[in-house]
């Protein structure tokens, strides 16, 4: 695409060069540090329960821990949520639904694993039937305990949106945002 | 992964839409259910199970007798002491230990207070189906109070393992009675706003009412229990039934109603909840003195742990114990939980390990039921018949 300028001939692509600049933009600082901080205060897990964790996960959203607080509030659609917790125990059968689930989560997206079970198996450790989270999806944070405490959980909420201000988990340039 | 991409099949005449619902719906239950739709009427559901199958029966047979306490716990996390009391009954009979009296009503005593907050659990999930969220902020609210009764008398807040073979692990502290009446009064004045909000509600009630009844003959011929079956008109009640624990002494009813529809199963559990702080109340003003733990296994203590036992009334078990055997023989005990009725089975070979551990829990029967009753509904009822029937995934695949 060619287009003039105060006289001036400019070559290329415009559409490009305006993606690039937006990215440009995005990654400098004060715009950088905002868009951290707003994601950090709007993570949407996705409505998908694993196993036996979820009792204590509910428990968390409800009245006594309130983690809407923090800007957290479970939804049902995967499209519209960017963290994915998995909820204790995967077993084969919910892996292939949770890769399926985080695939279509846009970007950014994050996971958390609850529970000791979605570590290293926890008590179900010699069963033959279940997938360790971290194998197959990227997990950023932990959540120690059988079941974890609904502050736990909270917990790891909070390491999670340090983590997303300190610019480790959102990159822009792997977002596929230049084609 | 085509196997999940193809979510949408039709019928050779084209009339019916196969719809693929879940694992991940709102509803959050974990199964898939497969629908034959025709318009917006289900035709047929087929509830496709097995998305938390991690073989609970499978690694009994490795783990220790002691070990497998807080195993069978996890299959329904949000009613743990009905399966981990049935468990130490089969177990007992096993060993032929009996527990002291005042072991039993510690035992009834939190089998109680678990079951009310299972119930508000139930409500509150079931509130969620239907979109009501303040039902679940409410019920989860007031499900608190009960986990933090519960957390003072045995340390946790829902996986407790209190219940061991002899007796209790731990004894009641002395101001907890007042404790509990105060949480008590607090949950009926809050059962009287539910009564306001949710029970007269003409959204809930147009929900719920005549929405998936099931018929007495049909609730006894697919063996449902719990609430569900009670919900049906049938008086059955393994705390009657097959009394255990502190059961025979305590005067109580069964609740039942006749509808057999949505409303009349969340009904039930709100009935059963009034009954539940009926036995709490008892349980504390009958609950006699004494050891908390079998003479016969208070003798195996050593003198240290004899000591702390004597000054905290809390029973820690020597190493020794993790090598409990179990003589050969076969054993099974059933109680009722707040989704049913629990049976648990063992085969003992004289080791250390059970050779086979069975348990059957109420929450499968809830998946055929559901089968039954989600045929000629309307889509939007799967939600509120699913919520009513208080189904645990983990329970049913084990
Ligand atoms: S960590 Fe414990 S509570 Fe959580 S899923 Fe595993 S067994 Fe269940």
């Amino acid at each position: 695409m060619v287009c003039g300028l105060k006289g001036m001939m400019w070559v290329g692509n415009l559409e490009k060069a305006a993606r690039k600049a937006a990215v440009w933009l995005v990654n400098k600082r004060p715009i950088r540090d905002i868009r951290d901080w707003g994601i950090s205060f709007s993570l949407w897990p996705v409505h998908f329960t694993t196993a036996c964790c979820g009792a204590e996960f509910a428990a968390t959203s409800a009245p006594k821990y309130d983690a809407e607080r923090f800007g957290f509030l479970p939804f049902v659609a995967s499209r519209q949520c960017n963290l994915l917790l998995i909820e204790g125990t995967l077993t084969k059968k919910m892996a292939k639904a949770a890769l399926w689930v985080y695939e279509q989560m846009p970007e950014p997206k994050f996971v958390i694993a609850m529970g000791a079970c979605a570590i290293d198996g926890g008590i179900f450790w010699n069963s033959y039937n279940i997938v360790r989270p971290m194998d197959i999806l990227p997990v950023s944070v932990f959540i120690p305990g059988c079941p974890p405490r609904p502050e736990a959980v909270a917990q790891a909420i909070i390491m999670l949106q340090k983590k997303i201000r300190k610019g480790e988990l959102v990159k822009y340039e792997e977002m596929e945002v230049v084609k | 992964m085509s196997e999940f991409v193809e979510t949408i099949s039709r019928s050779e005449d084209g009339r019916f839409l196969e719809l693929l619902i879940g694992p991940q719906h709102p509803a959050s239950g974990h199964m898939r259910l497969v629908a034959e739709v025709d318009g917006d009427v289900v035709v047929s559901l087929r509830p496709n199970l097995g998305y938390v199958h991690r073989s609970v029966e499978k690694i009994a047979e490795v783990k220790k007798f002691l070990q497998i306490i807080p195993l069978v716990e996890r299959p329904s996390l949000a009613d743990t002491t009905a399966n981990n009391l049935a468990y130490v009954l089969a177990l007992e009979r096993l060993l032929g230990v009996e527990p002291p009296p005042r072991a039993q009503y510690l035992r009834t005593l939190l089998a109680e207070i678990n079951r009310i907050h299972s119930h508000f659990y139930g409500i509150g999930i079931h509130g969620v189906m239907i979109g009501s969220s303040t039902a679940f902020m409410w019920a989860f609210g007031d499900r608190e109070p009960l986990i933090h009764l519960a957390q003072e008398l045995t340390g946790a807040r829902i996986t407790y393992s209190y219940i061991i073979p002899g007796g209790v692990r731990r004894d009641m502290p002395p101001d907890f009675p007042d404790k509990v009446e105060k949480v008590l009064r607090y949950i009926e004045r809050r059962l009287e706003d539910y009564d306001k909000l949710y029970v007269r509600n003409p959204v809930v009630r147009a929900r719920l009412e005549g929405v998936g009844v099931l018929k007495k003959e049909d609730a006894i011929r697919l063996g449902i229990t719990g609430p569900n079956l009670r919900a049906s008109g049938v008086p059955y009640d393994v705390r009657k039934a097959d009394p255990y624990c502190a059961y025979p002494d305590i005067d109580f009813n069964v609740i039942t109603r006749e509808e057999g529809d949505a409303m009349a199963r969340f009904l039930v559990r709100v009935g059963e909840i009034r009954e539940s702080m009926k036995i709490i109340r008892q349980v504390l003003k009958k609950m006699p003195d004494g050891p908390i733990f079998a003479e016969k296994y208070y003798k195996m203590l050593p003198p240290n742990l004899k000591k702390y036992y004597e000054e905290t009334k809390e029973v820690k078990f020597p190493g020794i114990f993790a090598n409990l055997r179990a003589p050969a023989g076969e054993s099974v005990a059933r109680v009722e939980g707040g989704r049913g009725e629990v049976v648990i089975y063992i085969v003992s070979k004289g080791g250390m390990n059970p050779y086979r551990f069975r348990i059957v829990t109420p929450s499968f029967r809830n998946a055929v039921l559901f089968e039954h009753l989600v045929r000629n509904v309307r889509v939007a009822d799967i939600p509120a018949i699913y919520g009513s029937l208080d189904y645990f995934p983990p329970e049913a695949d084990r």
